[in-house]
């Protein structure tokens, strides 16, 4: 299975709670204010960011994407639309909190090198490939394993919890 | 094939796996020897267990409930209820938990002797990469706590192993908590330590005490690596046998064809006092651009310094002195264990008499559940965090320091070099 989407292409260094959103801005941190979140999507790195991402689009981010990140992050992305980010690099709690909540996050080196905000690419977590879609190029990252694609194919943990507990008769 | 030489943390990964390697960067299926939660987010935890229709968990026994964030659930606080609620799940399902005033999670695994040299701890924190002191490796997992908790197993990366080797001793009125700012400073902007385990070692090691250590290894994924670990030395294996209880644990040990992503050495007697400006935790100056700034608010506790040897170096500054009269101070200790130990020592006395203010074990003004901060406030603390918020006033400024230099500042009511003290003279005299 293949996401296929509109790139949209950040620098390095994007921190989640100061980039990606601005975590001290959200006003209720015990639940998702989805509409604030959405509001403060990217907008510290591109004003007009949330009126322009839309739906099926893919993140495409340099080094140390998403450090220091609350899940707030995740959900901005994934409920403004996107529905990959592919990486230079990042760090595993990242890429917990963006499964968990739907939105696989993939560190892939040399994706900054084929991909550009406008591009289009195709992502393959199964087998490992990001492809830019004009131009052919792609490269190679560590495949998800079966239990994360389980996860990312129902739509995050608690599906996902509630799918694995009826078959294990828990 | 040649067998690739193992890192500490692969062969914890490995065993953990039920398998005799594993590589770096690889997503593999771990059976871990504990999964341990918080307060403040078990609600959210319970529902999603409820909505999965959970009717019991796999392995209770392996499940370690603490009440750390919310100790003082006062009079108007919805907390109270998270600890009921908590509790009465821990007895219904047979889980480990420990109530409000026990301590942080990251000191009840090692007291209670759950972290021992090679156990694999599911977490809901970072930080509590200091049960990395006795050789266990901790994996913060966030929400997925409810999955280990309910099926005893979940996937995870194989951490980029990744050396750190510690040389000399600290100078006087220097911590290790200097350091911990140092590597945050040095590495937090960059990708040199993501997906890594920072494997501590050299002969600096064995000049720190394990609560140094564990200061250390509390503040270590702030620089940006998943989590970290310390040699199992013969001071962290007898501590380890006084707590383990019987229960088993395997000390494992690097090859000597152990292969690290990356390798870095730091000079213990190279290092001064460093304070950490806000917002950010890489913006960090030597503590003599920032002296004079006077402050509203110090605190010493939390994960990386609620420890013995934090609340003496405290004690030691402000034995038969008293901190400056605008200023409120707050220590909390790192557990009730601590907590009456401070006592015993008679740190408590000497802390309160210089006017501060002794908090139940938790969390507490960490992440400003108490001494919540009002605009325009300045706050020197050993908190791990400082953005804009976090303890309270969007515009109050939170600085971060060692224990010796907060109690120091206390002192003066305003952010000082504690270099030059006479109270460290006198100890050292």
């Amino acid at each position: 299975m293949t996401i296929s989407g509109r790139v949209w292409a950040f620098g390095d260094n994007v921190s989640a709670d100061n980039g990606i959103i601005q975590y001290s801005q959200v006003p209720d941190l015990g639940s998702f204010d989805i509409p604030a979140l959405k509001a403060m999507l990217f907008v510290l790195l591109d004003p007009d960011f949330p009126q322009k991402v839309g739906e099926g689009d893919i993140v495409v981010a340099g080094r140390n994407f998403g450090h220091h990140s609350h899940p707030h992050a995740c959900v901005a992305m994934r409920e403004s639309g996107i529905r990959a980010c592919v990486v230079e690099s990042t760090d595993s709690a990242f890429i917990r909190k963006g499964l968990n909540n739907g939105l696989p996050i993939v560190p892939c080196p040399g994706i900054m090198q084929i991909a550009g905000t406008g591009d289009r690419l195709e992502v393959d977590l199964v087998s490992g490939v990001a492809r830019n879609s004009k131009t052919g190029e792609e490269r190679r990252f560590r495949p998800y394993a079966e239990s994360m694609l389980q996860v990312w194919r129902l739509g995050g943990l608690a599906p996902a919890l509630k799918e694995r507990v009826s078959a294990a008769g828990l | 094939m040649r067998r690739m030489g193992q890192s500490v943390v692969q062969k914890i990964i490995a065993r953990a796996a039920g398998r005799e390697t594993v590589e770096p960067g690889e997503y593999v299926t771990v059976t871990p020897d504990y999964t341990c939660c918080q307060d403040i987010s078990w609600p959210a935890r319970k529902r999603i267990m409820e909505q999965a229709g959970v009717t019991r968990l796999a392995h209770p026994e392996k499940l370690v409930l603490v009440v750390d964030h919310t100790t003082a659930a006062g009079m108007g606080s919805p907390y109270h209820r998270n600890h009921g609620e908590m509790r009465d799940f821990a007895e219904k399902h047979g889980a480990n938990y420990f109530g409000p005033g026990s301590g942080l999670r990251h000191q009840v695994l090692v007291e209670q002797g759950f972290a021992r040299p090679g156990t694999l701890v599911f977490s809901d924190e970072p930080n509590i990469a200091s049960i990395g002191v006795v050789g266990a490796l901790n994996i913060a997992i966030s929400t997925e706590v409810v999955v280990t908790s309910v099926l005893n197993e979940n996937w995870m990366v194989v951490p980029r192993p990744i050396r750190f080797t510690l040389t000399g001793r600290l100078a006087e009125g220097v911590h290790i908590r200097d350091l911990a700012q140092a590597i945050i400073r040095d590495y937090a902007e960059t990708d040199l330590l993501s997906q890594g385990c920072i494997e501590y070692d050299g002969e600096g090691v064995a000049g720190l005490s394990l609560d140094e250590r564990q200061t250390l290894l509390a503040c270590t994924y702030h620089a940006g690596p998943d989590t970290a670990l310390m040699p199992v030395d013969e001071a962290a294996l007898a501590y380890t046998r006084s707590r383990a209880d019987g229960r088993p644990f395997e000390v494992f040990e690097a090859d000597a064809d152990a292969e690290y992503a990356y390798e870095a050495s730091f000079d213990l007697g190279a290092l001064e006092p460093l304070v950490t400006v806000p917002p950010e935790l890489h913006t960090v100056s030597p503590v003599g651009e920032v002296a004079g700034l006077r402050i509203d608010q110090a605190a010493i506790g939390t994960c990386a310094n609620g420890r013995m040897d934090d609340l003496r170096a405290a004690a030691s500054i402000l034995r038969g002195r008293r901190i400056a009269r605008h200023v409120t101070f707050y220590v909390t200790p790192g557990s009730r264990e601590i907590y009456a130990q401070a006592g015993r020592e008679g740190l408590l006395s000497i802390l309160a008499e210089a006017g501060a203010t002794i908090l139940a074990p938790g969390c507490t003004t960490c992440w400003g559940y108490e001494g919540v901060l009002n605009d325009g406030e300045v706050s020197i603390s050993t908190h791990q965090m400082n953005y804009h918020g976090r303890n309270g006033s969007r515009l109050a400024r939170a600085y971060l320091a060692s224990p010796i230099t907060v109690a120091a500042s206390a002192l003066a009511g305003a952010i000082v070099d504690p270099r030059g003290d006479p109270a460290l003279r006198r100890d050292a005299a």
